[in-house]
């Protein structure tokens, strides 16, 4: 199942270009920002007291890259590790995951590492992995070092970049980042599309959708 | 006159204004978070003195915050300030001893309390028709975190003790010692009959207190009565008094006594012994109303606190551009600003003109102050003004009748004294509507809060740090932020006590983000007794959510989702068929609605009146409001696919919470009981019988479509309302002509075709069940038929209320044969 393609229309109708929606997963310990990233890509804002995520939220966006229009459906996941149960209903299927921690937080630096280990076993294989180390408008808290998720993103074939949701700093970066990391090519191109929702429910059912994101 | 109550002479408020101190650059805290506003932190801090009560202090009634930090503290307020009779009025020595006493036993309460007035003087000990005297404005010091959140000294040149003045500035030392000190001076005033040192500068006064500091060895008295030319005066006075005032002006705190040992004095035995104060005080339980309803209704008919304090020039509006700096640095600190001499302290009062209300509330007769809950004769109730009509109000208008509120709280009030033997009236008129000045004592009772739920608390270990703290800490400064109690400093501390709290007392449970949630309208409702909130959040978890705190809450939420679908399926087919064909499941959005009860889904006004409706029912409720939540939103969702559903719910749009609390009060009433029921839900508040629904398994109960209904519920609705039931017999028709419940129509399981969605399949009953509108439709068939099959082919039809009898026809015919017939003989 997969990123649709299909083709679209610009506005001055210059060119066509492919669009490809990919299912992308937000994890990390609560309180990292997940929901706070997600706000400031979507729709610009910034709220300082962002309600914790019971469950799950989702959300959409787009981007722009070249004559591709990526659409992300992102699943925005409660961080409370009680809600464990729930994550794989959420991470199952998706074609790109960001593990987010909190650079003030060396305890949220340790739980992104589970949840990259538990995505690399668990997740499709070819899953583009993110590591977020939100909250960098507070460099001068900092607990965790710029080098030392950078050593450990590189050693994981991770993304990695710093950002901070507050001050929007990399935050549509790493998004694009990962649009461009995205396989878009035409083996990648869904079938049937029937309907979006099926996407979670497959996954929900096991073992058929896991790792075979692109049938 | 019935007026005549509310015009009680010490029934009157005022209010006094300030400025909090406003944060300066930095408007982050270590955490990221803003920091709380100072005028925050000053509402939460001051919330706990109302609630003293005590006949020498005026009682706190409403703390507000306005624009730019500005703070507006409401209190009763009634009599004349002292300081008006210093001079005019010649006080006997009793009287002042009186006086001395009521003043100390104040400052003792206070103190007892931890809170430093810091502020005494004879401009706020107020004196009362009857000669008794009443703080006011004690808690400006203890509410603004001695003085630290406000940006002028809080004193009172003259009657601050000396190590008041020698404090720095940002220091924060808070002794009681030196209200003692003031009470000497306030003393020495009433004796001499003169104000000290009126002729001089500020300046000058201080250097006179602190020079006092001097007279080490000597009589501070003494010198003072000289410095005034009082020495005859001073030598004429008993030695008693004279004594006090001694004690009272002694230069270091230490060797200064308390309120408390000063009172032991022997010449206040009199006082001590007679014990008898106030009255009315005494057994206040039966007040017929208090201050605090008081300034509800006035607010209710009209009053406005702002207002007043605009006419009376306390609060002044300046052009934008006044307040704008020379300087601004590239760090943002700004320069060249002259200082607002608003935000210096300013000692006016302004009395709240109670006319409005008394006029409003004149035609009240006496008899509506006393209002009969038990029994009443035809003859009292002839002669008793016809009750105030409101019902046909929308909810928000009758909270904001402050006629209706009156008798409402009245009411409500009278019944709260009898608990809990009122139960069953409170419940009654709770079913009308809460008036929300109480809400938080009538939700207790309605949760059946009662015995020593204070000591309880107490008990319970709320410090110990455990592995949970971490959640707790993020999840607070999360929860219902723009709730100015909730958002206060107070209000942190005190959610994370009781979360601590219920954690502790319930080790087979955890800690589930969204507890914090679900535990804000209790502290909201009840912030001055965190006992409280704790007994209603622990009364409130096993009725509405036994079990979804475990650990391990899967089963639980699983259970309660399916339930859920099924009860969308029983009231609203089309939608039912429309969110399974997009595979939108209640697993994906509605976790969070069932489990906070929606406390995480709406803001606190919504929760509350919710809420109110919630408390009536049972554990089944919040499955109506889910789907009452739906029904509003029923036309988005079905002209829309998966995405657009569920990025419905991930911003969920306004809901219309007086149409969501009526739809699923309607379908809660109109929906069996054993419709909800499920295996996890609380016995103790289920009473079950061998005829109802038991052990269905998760898995049967997901693939069941149409929901069960019990042999128990079925009976009752063909004996008592045999016209809003419909009941199809899929036996085959061998079978039904032997015996078969009155009125059912029969249509074989085996002469239904299946294939197509279409009503007609099912034969000749066709339009006797497309024509079931309001009927419930009971499908009853036995082991040998599929039960899963036909009412999914009814929902599918776009059929209604559709449920399948659980245990089928064996169970009825065992059970309850009397409502079976048989064909063969008719």
């Amino acid at each position: 199942m997969a990123n649709r393609t299909g083709t679209a229309q610009r506005p001055n109708g210059s060119t066509q270009g492919k669009i490809c929606q990919f299912k992308l997963v937000l994890l990390g310990e609560s309180a990292v920002g997940k929901s706070s990233l997600v706000l400031r890509f979507v729709k610009g804002q910034f709220h300082e007291y962002q309600e914790s995520t019971i469950g799950a939220a989702f959300l959409t966006q787009t981007v722009c890259l070249d004559d591709t229009t990526v659409k992300f459906e992102i699943w925005d996941t409660a961080g409370q590790e009680r809600y464990h149960s729930l994550a794989p209903m959420y991470y199952r299927g998706a074609q790109a995951a960001i593990v987010v921690y909190d650079i003030t937080n060396q305890d949220t630096f340790g739980r992104a590492k589970t949840w990259v280990k538990e995505l690399q076993r668990q997740a499709s294989p070819t899953i583009v992995i993110a590591l977020a180390g939100n909250k960098q408008d507070l460099a001068n808290k900092r607990m965790v070092e710029f080098e030392e998720a950078q050593t450990y993103a590189d050693e994981n074939g991770l993304l990695f970049m710093e950002t901070s949701a507050k001050t929007a700093m990399n935050v549509n970066d790493i998004f694009l980042a990962i649009a461009k990391k995205l396989p878009k090519n035409e083996q990648a191109t869904a079938q049937g599309g029937s309907g979006q929702g099926r996407r979670l429910a497959e996954g929900d059912t096991g073992a058929k959708a896991a790792g075979n994101c692109c049938k | 006159m019935p007026v005549s109550l509310l015009t009680d002479p010490q029934m009157q408020f005022g209010a006094i204004t300030f400025f909090a101190k406003l944060h300066k650059g930095d408007t982050c805290g270590s955490n990221g978070l803003p920091l709380t506003p100072n005028s925050i932190i000053v509402i939460g801090k001051a919330q706990f003195l109302k609630t003293i009560k005590h006949p020498y202090l005026c009682q706190y009634l409403d703390i507000i915050r306005g624009k730019h930090e500005r703070t507006v503290v409401v209190s009763q307020y009634c009599g004349e300030p002292l300081s008006n009779y210093i001079s005019k009025e010649q006080f006997t020595l009793d009287e002042i001893r009186k006086i001395a006493f009521q003043i100390l036993t104040a400052l003792k309460e206070l103190h007892q309390r931890k809170i430093v007035h810091r502020n005494l003087s004879t401009d706020n000990i107020l004196l009362q028709q009857n000669k008794d005297i009443k703080l006011f404005n004690y808690g400006l010091y203890y509410m603004t975190g001695c003085g630290q959140l406000v940006s002028f000294p809080i004193m009172q040149v003259l009657y601050s003790a000396p190590e008041v003045y020698l404090d720095s500035p940002s220091g924060i030392f808070s002794d009681p010692k030196s209200d003692i000190w003031s009470v000497g001076i306030v003393l020495i005033e009433l004796i001499l009959k003169k104000g000290l040192w009126q002729s001089l500068k500020l300046g000058q006064r201080i250097r006179k207190i602190l020079s006092l500091i001097q007279c080490n060895n000597s009589s501070v008295f003494e010198r003072i009565a000289r410095e005034h030319n009082c020495f005859e005066t001073y030598e004429t006075i008993p030695d008693d008094l004279k004594n006090l005032v001694e004690a009272c002006l002694s230069i270091y705190p230490k060797n200064r006594s308390t309120a408390e040992e000063l009172l032991q004095r022997e010449m206040f035995e009199d006082f001590t012994t007679k014990k008898t104060p106030n009255k009315s005080k005494v057994c206040e339980p039966f007040e017929v109303f208090t201050i605090n309803e008081l300034y509800h209704w006035w607010q209710l008919a009209g009053g406005d606190v702002f207002q007043e304090l605009k006419k009376q020039g306390l609060i002044r509006s300046s052009p934008p551009i006044l307040s704008l700096p020379n300087l601004v640095s590239i760090e943002g600190s700004t320069l060249g600003q002259e200082r607002n001499p608003a935000t210096l302290y300013d000692p006016r009062i302004v009395q709240m003109p109670l006319d409005a209300l008394y006029q409003r509330f004149a035609h009240i007769p006496l008899t509506c102050y006393y209002p009969l809950i038990h029994a009443t004769s035809k003859i009292i109730e002839s002669s008793m003004p016809p009750p105030y009509d409101a019902t046909g109000l929308p909810l928000i208008i009758r909270e904001k009748d402050p006629e209706y509120q009156f008798h409402r709280v009245i009411l409500f009030r009278r019944l709260l004294h009898g608990y809990p033997y009122t139960k069953e009236l409170i419940l009654k008129e709770a079913s009308k509507d809460i008036p929300p000045l109480l809400r938080g004592e009538v939700w207790a009772a309605l949760l059946s809060i009662k015995g020593d739920y204070e000591r309880q608390y107490l008990r319970i270990d709320k410090e110990t740090p455990t592995t949970t703290d971490r959640q707790i800490e993020v999840d607070i400064p999360r929860c219902h932020q723009y709730n100015e109690l909730l958002s206060s400093t107070e209000g942190h501390k005190k959610l994370k006590r009781i979360l601590k709290a219920w954690v502790y007392q319930n080790s087979n449970y955890v800690y589930w983000q969204g507890l914090d949630s679900l535990t804000a309208p209790f502290l909201y409702l009840n912030f001055n007794n965190e006992a409280k909130a704790f007994a209603c959040l622990s009364a409130f978890i096993p009725k509405y959510l036994h079990k979804f705190f475990l650990k391990d809450n899967s089963m639980v939420i699983q259970e309660y989702l399916a339930k859920f679908s099924q009860l969308i399926a029983f009231h609203d087919p089309h939608l039912a068929n429309h969110l399974h064909y997009i595979n939108f499941y209640p697993e994906l959005f509605a976790i969070p609605w069932f489990l906070t009860v929606f406390s995480h889904v709406f803001p606190l006004y919504k929760i509350l009146h919710i809420w109110d409706k919630l408390l009536l029912g049972d554990s089944s409720f919040p499955l109506h409001i889910g789907l009452s939540v739906l029904t509003q939103l029923r036309d988005r969702l079905l002209n829309s696919g998966f995405n657009e559903c569920i990025l419905l719910f991930s911003d969920l749009p306004e809901v219309d919470i007086e149409k969501c609390v009526s739809y699923s009060m309607a379908t809660f009433e109109s929906t069996p009981k054993s419709i909800t029921t499920r295996e996890h839900q609380n016995g103790k508040f289920h009473p079950t019988s061998e005829l109802d629904i038991s052990s269905v398994t998760l898995q049967e109960l997901n693939r069941e479509r149409c929901p069960r209904i019990s042999a128990t519920d079925f009976v009752n609705l063909v004996r008592s309302k045999p016209e809003k039931i419909l009941t199809i017999d899929i036996r085959n028709p061998v079978q039904f002509s032997r015996s078969s419940v009155m009125n059912s129509i029969n249509i074989p399981f085996s002469s239904v075709s299946f294939g197509e969605a279409s009503l007609e399949n099912v034969g000749q009953h066709s339009t006797r069940i497309a024509n079931s509108k309001n009927e419930i439709i009971v499908v009853i068939g036995n082991e040998e038929t599929d039960l899963e099959l036909f009412p999914k082919f009814l929902l599918k039809c776009g059929v209604s209320r559709v449920c399948v009898l659980h245990g089928g026809f064996s169970l009825l015919a065992s059970a309850t044969p009397t409502i079976l017939i048989s064909n063969t003989q008719m």
